[in-house]
């Protein structure tokens, strides 16, 4: 599978005969190899053009543009090989029917709630008392199947995800607390962690999606945005357990991110440059691990789960096969 | 009103008459037919191919690079794709022998069309060049008979509103909608 790269340097970022450039501001000269490109992110201020716009684009490549805060900017995806309207079509008519939009919902719904539980049982194995919040959570998961409207699994949904929350602050070390989620901004270290690695999930999931000839905005569980990729949203939540806090855990129970990695301002506490580095760098590796999948017969990259998701749900919308949202199975 | 003749459906489409729905049979539908026929069904509903799949780029490659200087492309009415050698036969370069079958219709499928839409009977060559094997394809009142029921075939399986169900079968490994297949 292709990886991504990160660019957290300022400067230039540019075609430079057959390959990519980037050129920070002290003159130092770096170069991408393309051809094993995923993805690059942009996290720094970078300047590029057109001639790279259409170098990217024929190798498929994607551009992640990340702003202030962390913030996830844009994307500048390669132009698709192939649209499909049929699919699109088919998209539209499974959220408009309620019945299958809700069915859909639930879906998404249930396999986090999966994802979500399966970290908490990690813990709890290891020294934790979870044993009422897996009760908790195998209880909301049980109150789906009743639920008649989005909202209502909304509701399960938000609280699952309060329970899970709830473990983080024992889970995490000495001189990290949770406290609950914000964001806009997000006011201590974990809720910065949480949201730049949820970024760095959702992009990814961006590009998984356009993979497919789905469109990114038309979604289920979350209400199709008007300026967002909201069924990169579904997905992204799935995996979020997995991908983003797992990581978080990893990084911080064993020192390599510290308070020293964030800068807090007046109402905001974000990482710092050194701090993104470390973590994009795990995330990466962490989207290189491998699993065995049973059906395809063959190890997977976590990465490449992003992209069966697309496929998965892609090939219900078209043939009518039961969709089985992920669910961590090992 | 009895359903119309796909066949016929194929040649109104072909000579740009008007007719009840267009129809078109590229020459890859026609091997995917033999092959695989969800296959064919994901392929009429644009699903995506992996690209970067072992036995596409295989094939990519050979086509491209196989007699180069002895054949020239031609596309016809946008819908088929064939190469011609310098003495008028029409050839079609796979890499293996494997799926001879499908091959072979393929390239029968294009006689027939030449025959039949532009007019011109032709000769075929089926070649492996990575295996220096060749085969000569004529097309006779059996395998017209052959093109002419794979095309109502065609017709069937992507008139259909959902696909065949999944098989396992042991070109699975190689194919390019395998991961959409099987990721469940």
């Amino acid at each position: 599978m292709d990886r991504n790269y990160h660019i957290f340097s300022d400067g230039c970022l540019e075609r430079h005969n057959d390959t990519v450039r980037l050129v920070t501001l002290d003159g130092e000269k770096k170069y991408l190899p393309i051809e094993k490109a995923e993805a690059v992110y942009l996290h720094g201020q970078i300047d590029y053009n057109t001639r790279l716009v259409s170098f990217l684009n024929k190798h498929g490549v994607a551009l992640h543009i990340f702003g202030w805060n962390d913030y996830y900017a844009g994307s500048v995806m390669p132009k698709r090989g192939q649209t499909s309207g049929r699919t699109l079509v088919e998209q539209v008519r499974a959220y408009d029917d309620p019945g299958h939009r809700v069915d859909l919902a639930r879906k998404f719904v249930a396999g986090s709630i999966h994802n979500m539980r399966s970290n908490v049982s990690y813990y709890n194995r290891r020294g934790h008392d979870f044993d009422s919040i897996l009760t908790t959570l195998a209880d909301t998961r049980d109150r789906l199947a009743e639920t008649t409207d989005v909202a209502e699994t909304m509701g399960v949904e938000a609280t699952a995800r309060r329970a899970y929350y709830s473990t983080f602050d024992a889970i995490l070390p000495d001189g990290f607390v949770f406290d609950g989620r914000r964001y806009n901004p997000p006011d201590n270290e974990t809720n910065s962690l949480i949201s730049f690695a949820n970024s760095l999930v959702y992009a990814n999931v961006v590009s998984a999606i356009r993979a497919t000839a789905l469109d990114p905005a038309v979604s289920y569980l979350h209400e199709p945005g008007e300026r967002r990729y909201s069924l990169a949203l579904d997905i992204a939540d799935l995996f979020k357990p997995l991908l983003a806090d797992r990581v978080i855990f990893r990084l911080l129970n064993r020192n390599q991110l510290t308070t020293d990695d964030f800068e807090t301002d007046l109402n905001s506490c974000l990482l710092t440059e050194s701090g993104r580095q470390t973590f994009s760098k795990a995330f990466e590796e962490s989207l290189e691990e491998t699993v065995e999948h049973p059906r395809l017969d063959r190890n997977v990259s976590y990465q490449y789960l992003l992209r069966i998701e697309a496929y998965k749900l892609k090939k219900h919308l078209l043939t009518g096969e039961a969709y089985i949202s992920f669910k961590r199975w090992w | 009103m009895s359903a119309p003749d796909p066949v016929e459906l194929l040649l109104q489409t072909a000579r740009d008459d008007a007719s009840p729905e267009e129809f078109r049979v590229t020459g890859v539908m026609m091997q995917y037919y033999v092959v695989c026929k969800r296959e064919l069904w994901f392929h009429s509903r644009h699903v995506e191919i992996d690209r970067g799949n072992a036995a596409v780029v295989r094939g990519t490659n050979v086509d491209e690079t196989a007699y180069a200087d002895k054949r020239k492309h031609v596309s016809i009415d946008g819908t088929i794709a064939i190469d011609v050698l310098d003495d008028g036969r029409v050839m079609e370069v796979k890499p293996s022998s494997a799926l001879v079958e499908p091959a072979k219709l393929q390239l029968l499928y294009y006689l027939w069309y030449l025959k039949h839409v532009v007019g011109v009977e032709k000769s075929g060559v089926l070649a492996h060049p990575t295996e220096r094997k060749r085969e000569d394809v004529e097309l006779g009142e059996e395998e017209s008979e052959r093109v002419e029921n794979a095309i109502r075939g065609v017709y069937d399986v992507v008139t259909s509103d959902s696909p065949p169900s999944a098989t396992e079968k042991p070109v699975c490994d190689s194919c390019a909608y395998h991961d959409f297949c099987w990721s469940c």
